[in-house]
């Protein structure tokens, strides 16, 4: 029996550590968002479209990711504690802070994803784009949009694994400190980015490209999950007790076992339907119910990405290096 | 150049918690926060137990991930004493050093935002003096001193003694080292 009494406890790190929260989960989750966008964009807008001319493939999805990324600063912003304080940030350049090397990146990957945004935007909806200089600025990029296209497609990358490095670099907490975490964090982000991208385009050639990505996405994703969790089970004792609260079936960890009970049923089942989907049939123009299934399983991929994000960065905190 | 260290002879500690208090007085920290603080583990069935009482704070480590994770450069490592300190007015607190520290030594300091920690008594020691938790151990539980200077009681102990440091599998390699700590497993 050990009984253990402490004089000079801090609540921020004792019980458990209790620094991020969900604003920090939805930071992680908006910004894997606008990496997949960036990702999947470029891969469609890249590959040769067999049967039609080649050019932009989703300009209107593009245009969503300097926007999210955007709104999930906001996010991480409000987590600050000293929000007045954010130029340090721009004032240094940290080469083994990851959060400064992300404080950059996004900085460059903002201005650059709506470049590329603009240089996707169609001669026949520039008009959409209201303003006379950005019609211009539109006009001027189109002959560069491919290379804008294939560096979007690095920076997407780049915040993808930036998102899940922030988490893996911290030594203190086992169920972070995985090199899993950053791919498994890659992999959502390009899955969760073909979804968004699966809801808002209108073409059927797109959609169903998307739906086809997306298929081998989250085949993908539910394999690094499961090799995360085996991972941390047969590492040391700090690892393996990390992934109890998942586990633990208890009335206080219900949330964490919720977490993994619908991440077992949501990507498998948005798996299925997307599988179902491609069996079918399409005609040109997709019918209402195809499209409601399509922008479902959407809706499930997108839900399972945000509550990995938000199990992790609460689960992370409960346990630490022993 | 110096290097400051604490060593902790745990077999002189009687739990007296003035260390606490004395850090608590002159770094005038807020009101429910510390930089240090003592833990006392009990282990056995009556009535064979024993007992550990282990002083706890920031370990000035010479690997440190606070100062590594720190975005803005605002938590460094002092090269003239080793010690890890904070730039208070570079701070943004984005709380990555909280995260990433193994010792669970830093705290938000809620009337100024920054993440705050132990600095030794940095402000003392270039005075000369010795940290306030130092001064005030009534069992001379507490030692601190330069392990650069062969002749300094700290280096004398860790000569003469075997001691362990909290945690040597994180790599950090800490600045507070203990002497007869009770060691678990």
């Amino acid at each position: 029996m050990t009984e253990v009494t402490i004089t000079g406890i801090n609540s921020i790190t004792y019980p458990h550590l209790d620094v991020w929260n969900w604003l920090v989960a939805i930071y992680l989750f908006l910004g894997g968002l606008s990496a997949g966008i960036l990702i999947m964009s470029a891969i469609a807008n890249l590959r040769k479209w067999p049967g039609s001319a080649s050019g932009p493939h989703c300009e209107k999805g593009v245009m969503f990711a300097p926007f999210i990324l955007a709104f999930g600063m906001l996010f991480i912003f409000l987590d600050l504690e000293r929000k007045a304080n954010m130029f340090w940030f721009y004032l240094t350049l940290q080469p083994t802070s990851p959060m400064s090397w992300g404080a950059w990146g996004i900085m460059i990957i903002i201005p650059v994803s709506f470049l590329y945004a603009l240089s996707t935007a169609p001669p026949e909806s520039r008009h959409n784009l209201r303003y006379e200089a950005l019609i211009k600025l539109s006009e001027m990029l189109r002959p560069y949009m491919r290379r804008l296209a294939m560096i979007s497609f690095g920076l997407g990358i780049f915040l993808g694994i930036y998102t899940g490095v922030l988490l893996s670099n911290m030594l203190a907490r086992p169920l972070w400190n995985s090199p899993i975490l950053p791919v498994l964090f890659l992999t959502s982000a390009a899955s969760t980015g073909a979804a968004f991208l699966i809801i808002v385009a209108r073409r059927a050639a797109v959609k169903l490209f998307y739906t086809k990505l997306d298929i081998w996405l989250i085949f993908a994703e539910i394999v690094i999950i499961v090799l995360f969790f085996y991972g941390q089970y047969n590492s040391s004792a700090s690892s393996k007790a990390s992934i109890m609260p998942f586990f633990a079936l208890t009335h206080e960890f219900f949330l964490y076992f919720l977490a993994v009970f619908l991440m077992a049923v949501l990507l498998p089942l948005a798996l299925v339907m997307k599988l179902i989907e491609m069996r079918e049939e399409h005609a040109d123009v997709l019918s209402e119910a195809t499209i409601f299934k399509m922008n479902l399983s959407a809706v499930m991929v997108l839900t399972g990405g945000l509550i990995i994000r938000l199990a992790l960065i609460y689960a992370g905190q409960l346990v630490k290096f022993m | 150049m110096s290097k400051y260290v604490m060593v902790i002879d745990q077999r002189r500690c009687i739990g007296c918690m003035a260390c606490i208090v004395a850090c608590k007085a002159e770094n005038d920290v807020p009101e429910e926060h510390f930089r240090t603080r003592v833990i006392q583990e009990v282990e056995g069935q009556f009535p064979k137990l024993r007992m550990e009482l282990r002083s706890e704070l920031c370990n000035h480590c010479d690997n440190p991930p606070c100062v590594y994770n720190c975005p803005t450069g605002a938590s460094y490592k002092d090269k003239e004493t080793g010690m890890v300190l904070l730039k208070k007015n570079r701070c943004v607190g984005c709380k990555a050093c909280i995260a990433s520290c193994p010792y669970d030594a830093r705290y938000i300091d809620p009337r100024h935002g920054y993440a705050d920690k132990c600095t030794f008594c940095s402000h003392r020691v270039a005075k000369g003096k010795e940290p306030a938790c130092v001064q005030t151990c009534i069992g001379r539980s507490r030692i601190f001193g330069d392990i650069e200077d062969p002749e300094s009681e700290v280096s004398v102990l860790l000569r003469e003694h075997h001691f362990e440091v909290l945690k040597p599998a994180a790599g950090t390699e800490p600045k507070v080292y203990y002497i007869n700590r009770i060691l678990k497993g």
